[in-house]
């Protein structure tokens, strides 16, 4: 083996030549960005004063974050939210009872406790007597983009498991329909932003022609903001229902016809072979489909900045449309910045438990 | 084929029309004159059908405005984006599946934390080391921040590690050079995941938003995703509904060809893509 000629290169060698081109751009665009971002979270960090002048940057330790998500005169006590608290603490006792009684697996009880806990916990924190926050916007943003998770993900995963139940036959009729239902998830954001934004205008728009048309007055979608949110949901669902839906399929395929079959003995086909069969079967897709769901829908940003621009009353203002205002219009990046490592913290949470639910409950 | 799969057929025909209304209803305003859609926007059938019917809108799209030149810009942006992406990926994909190294584990899991780092955390330190270069507005500015996103990689290494060894044993034991192997051997291999992740590639390039949103604010540079963004915020004055329309028919058209052509690997490229990052 070694008489090989010394023109030659060994394997490493050759290993680490083929790995550079991806090593220096993933070190320089993708790794040195990451802790540049967090070195000005730490600093006072106007965009344009820097551009000007590089030393117009102050370090201020961690007051960014603290100006971000904190207050004069925070105090924490129960029952601060007592709808979402009571939700929490009813959480923790379910998830304690269940896994006592063995009705709940381990990772369950211990998904359910953590994010019971994080209810009763987070809504706790409230202003004081003659306090207030630093940064009225930041948590009700978080606020709605978590209402707006909490509508967008289960509309698609409940329509895409639907609509995969379906359209799971092989005919050339169905092949069709899935292509249909895929169709939209190739369209940017921009596309389907004016798609709607047109559909929902009250004078020019499809739905209100079609509820005047039936006696109806149109509804201001975009700016009532009791709709705003729904408004944008409905949009999200109608862009991003196919990958959900095409992951639900690879799942059905996994599901013997044996179990359908011996079903169908039992007089359980339809809705009921649907309910006790199909749904159980699918629990580790259905889990993995919800927290991609979630990673997605967390970093909305398009649909909230070009159909609402947050409004009305910032009713749909979420965090990536925040992080981006204050960074590029207020030009603060080193808030926009601690915002951003907020993000990543809880995008990396949840790809932790993506990662952990990919490898391990084989069912 | 019974009685009760002709009803599922009919009754998925419902859901199946109002996922296709919004798409028919762009396509056939842009096809109506901006005179009769300034009064109305339901003429014939809601506006579903394209009556009174012109071609007017995409001609003037093609004969002034910027749409031609961003649809330009999207094209070279996203063909250097997928050409930059491969040659990475494949590169360190195959070193990481296939050949032994020092450290080989290290860089494994450090390329594999990349992908927990989604776009818009590192958006804002990206743009200021762009500025800082003066690289902003130029179509490097925007290939460049998505070649350094592992998904590739990882696409082509889990390739590359099902291909089996004796192959490349074989041609080891003829003395072929690692570098040849993966270029004549592995390579050719490959196509079907290279495939995948073009398509993966050029969506994303096609599609992305925020990036171009910060880094070209040069309207010479917009791709046409950002194009159709700066002319939808104001389009009831300045262009008229049937041309804004026209632009987003023709921003859309390339990945809807892309579509119906390569259905399967499209479907696998956003599935991996949308699972992975």
């Amino acid at each position: 083996m070694r008489t090989r000629t010394s023109r030659q290169m060994t394997q490493t060698q050759a290993a680490y030549t083929l790995l550079l081109p991806f090593l220096a751009v993933y070190a320089l665009f993708l790794i040195y960005p990451f802790f540049r971002g967090v070195w000005i979270s730490l600093h006072d960090w106007n965009l344009l004063a820097v551009a000007f002048n590089p030393d117009a940057k102050e370090f201020v330790g961690l007051r960014n974050y603290e100006r971000v998500m904190w207050g004069r005169n925070i105090e924490w006590s129960l029952f601060a939210a007592p709808f979402w608290q009571v939700l929490g603490l009813i959480g923790l006792a379910l998830a304690v009872l269940l896994r006592l009684g063995d009705k709940l697996s381990r990772f369950n009880a211990i998904a359910l406790g953590v994010a019971s806990l994080l209810l009763i916990v987070i809504p706790g924190f409230h202003a004081g007597e003659g306090g207030r926050w630093f940064d009225r916007r930041f948590w009700p943003t978080v606020g709605n983009t978590l209402v707006f998770v909490g509508l967008a993900v289960p509309g698609v995963t409940i329509s895409a498991l639907l609509l995969a139940a379906a359209v799971n036959r092989e005919t050339r009729a169905m092949s069709m329909l899935r292509t249909l239902f895929f169709l939209s998830q190739v369209l940017s954001v921009t596309v389907v932003t004016l798609i709607w934004q047109i559909m929902f205008s009250p004078r020019q728009g499809l739905i209100a022609n079609i509820t005047q048309a039936v006696g109806g007055t149109p509804i201001n979608w975009l700016t009532d903001q009791q709709f705003a949110m729904a408004a944008i949901v409905i949009a999200t669902i109608w862009w991003s229902l196919g990958i959900a839906m095409i992951l639900f399929l690879a799942g059905l395929q996994d599901i013997s016809k044996d179990l359908y079959e011996a079903a169908a003995l039992d007089n359980a086909t339809g809705a009921r072979a649907f309910w006790y069969i199909t749904l159980p079967n699918l629990k580790r897709t259905i889990t993995v489909v919800v927290i991609l769901q979630i990673i997605l829908h967390f970093q909305v940003f398009g649909q909230s900045h070009l159909m609402t621009q947050g409004g009305p009353n910032d009713s749909t203002q979420v965090l990536v449309r925040y992080i981006y205002q204050t960074g590029f219009r207020d030009s603060e990046l080193g808030r926009a910045s601690a915002m951003a490592v907020f993000l990543f913290v809880i995008m990396g949470c949840f790809s932790i438990i993506q990662f952990v639910v990919g490898r391990e409950i084989p069912e | 084929m019974n009685r009760s799969y002709y009803w599922l057929v009919t009754a998925l025909a419902i859901p199946a029309f109002t996922w296709l209304v919004p798409t028919i209803w762009m396509v056939s305003l842009s096809f109506q004159p901006n005179d009769v859609l300034a009064r109305t926007t339901s003429s014939t059938a809601f506006g579903l059908i394209p009556l009174p019917f012109t071609w007017d809108n995409y001609a003037a799209l093609f004969s002034f405005g910027q749409t031609p030149a961003w649809f330009l810009n999207s094209l070279i942006v996203a063909v250097g984006m997928t050409l930059g992406v491969l040659a990475v990926s494949t590169t360190a994909g195959y070193a990481l599946a296939r050949l032994e190294f020092p450290f080989k584990k290290t860089i494994t899991v450090i390329c594999l934390i990349g992908l927990m780092v989604p776009e818009q955390a590192v958006f804002i330190p990206l743009y200021t080391m762009f500025a800082d270069f003066g690289w902003h507005n130029s179509y490097h500015a925007l290939i460049l921040p998505r070649m350094a996103v592992p998904i590739g990689v990882f696409l082509m290494m889990q390739f590359f590690r099902a291909i089996p060894k004796d192959i490349e044993e074989a041609a080891r034991l003829d003395g072929v050079t690692w570098l040849r192997i993966f270029w004549y051997v592995m390579l050719p291999l490959a196509r079907p995941a290279m495939m995948t992740l073009a398509i993966l590639t050029f969506l994303y390039a096609w599609n992305d938003y925020l990036w171009p949103l910060v880094s070209a604010q040069q309207r010479e540079y917009f791709t046409i995703t950002l194009g159709l963004a700066s002319i939808q915020s104001n389009f009831a004055q300045s262009e008229g509904l049937g041309r804004v329309m026209a632009s987003g028919v023709i921003a859309s058209l390339p990945v809807v060809i892309l579509f119906l052509i390569f259905q399967r690997y499209v479907v696998q490229a956003m599935t991996v893509g949308g699972s992975k990052g």
